[in-house]
């Protein structure tokens, strides 16, 4: 699996870790990551630790988990980007959405 | 258990009694039958008849089972037509050569019904399968026709709309493949009533009709916004509020927008998720990286939306030089990328700036060896003001109605001064006087100009001689955007006069604000075709437009326009 | 109890499927053996009496005539290699077997169009 999800035993936080290229194919697995918690969580982290790639799709996922999350009041984190993702998460400015780290 | 659904079956048999046998136990089972003596026998009725299935016995005379299985499957073609083969041969190699032939099962002798009806049911499963199967590809490959088709219709719409822009300028040179559209780039360019230029270089997320359908809305704010007058700012706002309005959550569109304007020899730039632009100096050889500092179009909501922009000088003969991701993005035969710095090389190495162009459309063809449609590249270059010959719009009403003897006064104060930008709506209105119109580009230039010295340089005080070199020139331009930002009161007031004179009439431009004025006489001293970067307001004022005169110190400017009706 | 010439079961089978077409196929059973058995007497071609014993064989097994099956198998599998006299004996063999299951299946044919 691609996309694993962890929830923290409080039911607060919610860790969602991509490996490999998060692109298109990624769609539906990320989506289900968040849509099906029964409970909403009060923070959510995106691990890209094992992400090799990351494209306008992927942009596209995040915008829709953030979205999801209360758009302007939500807490989401995107965290352990290497060089390349990085860059691209810059060149887009979603540092101005998410906190990225 | 399902019922098995009644079948036409072929029996090729020679020996009639086994023949009649095999006859009734498969009629029995509720299949039509037909029968054949031979190989030839049963090769015609096949074609006759088409039967679903065949029962052929391996040994016959004047055409043996194995050419007959052969014939018949080759006149089956796609569709399978299951042959189980009679055999008493119980040597492996004879049972082989069943299969070889294109049999696809065996019945051994003595017959027994049951193995029989399962071979059958068995048989007629596979047999559909190969059915649904084909059908389906039918299906799908019909879909696909429709598809192409709708994405021929929606280019051809596009296009039409597309091309209302002025891509073909002289100043103009650009790279796009023509199914770029449905890649999601996007390339826009038109001319503002003053004779500026905008350009807008975009890349819409996704491919294909979705990435395509967000282009038109976005194309006719585009034109329409510029052609009326509107700047940068606004025009990005209503952009990004369309798009944020129609698309999807993950849909939004990367865009690097300019207004370069001849006048002012400047370029305005806002860049939202695009990679690096350059401006090229072409004195220095510089090339400026003009960053993304925004997030793309659609993502924000109208409020958050950053309509901050940069302006940046230039001199005549320098380049702005925008491209897609499609550039840097291309790999080559062991998916590695083109990449920034091999960009860099090229431009270090570019001896000649007219070939720049078709030096980077080599070096991508060498590193990849064939073309990528969504490589998409656009260089402006900024000429002298008056090589820069904008076509004149076209009017659809017959002028027996406009208003001739008319004035209006506004003022526009405070909070309204941030966010509001009056020339368009003004423009409209002197565009009501059918004399004015082919004027439209001088009074919307001399309008502009009266307009943001009275904010700039009267309302929030900017020096304007700050702009005499690049860096002071950016510090101005932070500084404008601080103040604006943090205005609370003060006021620019315009008064427009028409009155019928002569055979013509004449318009009157006053705009007055609540600044601290200027030193009228030394600004007039100066020659009229100075070209330092700042100042030439006042030139631009006093040379397209009649009796510019400046009072109440420096806080009202007033200038006239006039036509003559032609016989 | 199985009678040695002709498989019982295999024609109580047969009755059942073919029904009012059993005298049918008995008479073709009978015609075709007859016209089978005079080709083999008549030729000396290793080839054809193979390919004769072969179709022989298949109608014979599917009628429950496994003694005459099996003569046929013989016959089939070794035509080329059997000196002439072997084969004539063969089909004096085959002539001989046939002859004596021919009266069990006239005998089922008038049963079966009497009842």
């Amino acid at each position: 699996m691609s996309v694993v999800t962890e929830v923290s035993p409080d039911g607060q936080k919610l860790t969602i870790s991509v490996k490999g290229r998060f692109d298109f194919g990624r769609h539906q697995e990320f989506r289900e990551s968040y849509e099906r918690l029964n409970r909403k969580p009060d923070s959510i982290v995106v691990d890209l630790k094992d992400a090799t790639y990351l494209d306008s799709s992927a942009l596209g996922m995040l915008l829709l988990l953030r979205d999801h999350a209360g758009g302007d009041n939500s807490d989401v984190r995107v965290v352990n980007s290497n060089s390349d993702v990085r860059k691209i998460l810059a060149i887009s400015n979603f540092d101005k959405l998410f906190d990225i780290s | 258990m399902q019922a098995q659904e009644p079948l036409t079956i072929l029996i090729a048999e020679d020996s009639a009694a086994d023949r009649l046998l095999l006859s009734t136990i498969v009629r029995r089972q509720g299949h039509e039958v037909l029968t054949a003596a031979n190989g030839a026998e049963a090769l015609e009725v096949f074609r006759r008849q088409t039967p679903h299935l065949v029962l052929m016995d391996a040994m016959m005379p004047v055409m043996d089972g194995f050419e007959a299985a052969r014939q018949i499957k080759v006149l089956a073609g796609e569709t399978l037509v299951p042959i189980i083969f009679l055999t008493s041969l119980t040597e492996s190699e004879a049972l082989a050569r069943c299969l070889e032939a294109g049999g696809d099962d065996f019945l051994a002798k003595p017959y027994n019904q049951v193995i029989l009806a399962a071979k059958i049911k068995a048989m007629d499963r596979l047999r559909r399968l190969q059915a649904t199967v084909l059908q389906q590809r039918d299906l799908i490959a019909k879909h696909h026709d429709y598809l192409l088709n709708e994405q021929r219709v929606a280019k051809a719409v596009f296009d039409k709309v597309a091309h209302s822009g002025c891509l073909s300028a002289p100043n103009i040179r650009y790279l796009q493949s023509p199914y770029a559209l449905f890649n999601g780039d996007l390339l826009l360019a038109a001319y503002t009533p003053a004779g500026d230029m905008h350009v807008l270089l975009g890349d819409f997320t996704g491919h294909g009709l979705p990435a395509a359908v967000g282009a038109m809305p976005l194309a006719e704010v585009f034109y329409g916004m510029t052609a009326k007058g509107y700047g940068l700012a606004e025009t990005l706002r209503e952009m990004n509020a369309k798009l944020k309005r129609i698309l999807p959550v993950d849909m939004f569109c990367c865009a690097t927008m300019l207004c370069l304007s001849f006048q002012r020899r400047t370029v305005e730039v806002w860049n939202g998720g695009m990679p690096d632009g350059y401006l090229h100096r072409i004195a220095t050889g510089e090339r400026l990286p003009l960053a993304a500092r925004h997030l793309p179009l659609g993502v924000l909501s109208p409020q958050a939306f950053d309509d901050r922009t940069e302006v940046q000088a230039m001199a005549v003969g320098d380049r702005v030089f925008l491209l897609s991701d499609g550039v840097i993005d291309t790999t080559d035969a062991d998916d590695r990328l083109f990449g920034v710095e091999r960009l860099q090389q090229l431009f270090a190495a570019n001896r000649e700036p007219d070939n720049l162009f078709a030096e980077i459309e080599q070096a991508l063809h060498a590193f990849r060896g064939e073309p990528r449609d969504d490589v998409s590249m656009v260089e402006i270059s900024l000429l002298e003001a008056t090589q820069v010959v904008p076509s004149t719009p076209v009017y659809s009403d017959s002028g027996q109605s406009c208003p001739l003897d008319w004035s209006v006064s506004f003022e526009f104060r405070g909070a309204t001064l941030k966010r509001f930008n009056p020339l368009p709506y003004l423009l409209q209105l002197l565009q009501e006087v059918h004399g004015l119109r082919t004027q439209g580009g001088a009074i919307y230039s001399v309008l502009a100009e009266l307009y943001s010295n009275a904010l700039e340089h009267g309302v929030l005080g900017l020096d304007s001689s700050l702009k005499r070199d690049a860096a002071g020139f950016a510090s101005y331009y932070q500084q404008r955007n601080a103040r604006l930002e943090a205005l609370q009161d003060g006021y620019v007031r315009v008064h427009l006069q028409v009155k019928p004179q002569g055979a013509g009439g004449c318009l009157v431009i006053r705009v007055e604000d609540s600044g601290k004025g200027f030193d009228v006489a030394r600004v007039m001293e100066r020659p009229l075709d100075d070209v330092r970067l700042s100042g030439r307001g006042v030139s631009l004022i006093r040379q397209l437009g009649h009796n510019a005169s400046w009072s109440d110190e420096g806080r009202s400017a007033c200038v006239e326009f006039f036509w003559e009706v032609k016989a | 109890m199985t009678d040695q010439h002709v498989d019982r079961e295999v024609l109580d089978a047969l009755r059942e499927v073919m029904e009012d077409s059993y005298p049918d196929l008995l008479d073709t059973f009978l015609t075709d053996s007859e016209s089978r058995l005079h080709q083999l007497q008549k030729t000396a071609d290793a080839k054809v009496l193979a390919e004769v014993a072969h179709s022989f064989k298949g109608s014979a097994s599917n009628m429950g005539a496994v003694r005459l099956a099996t003569l046929c198998q013989e016959l089939e599998a070794d035509a080329k290699g059997k000196s002439p006299a072997e084969i004539v004996k063969l089909v004096a063999d085959i002539s001989s077997e046939f002859a004596d299951v021919r009266p069990i299946y006239e005998d089922e044919r008038q049963h079966a169009l009497t009842h």
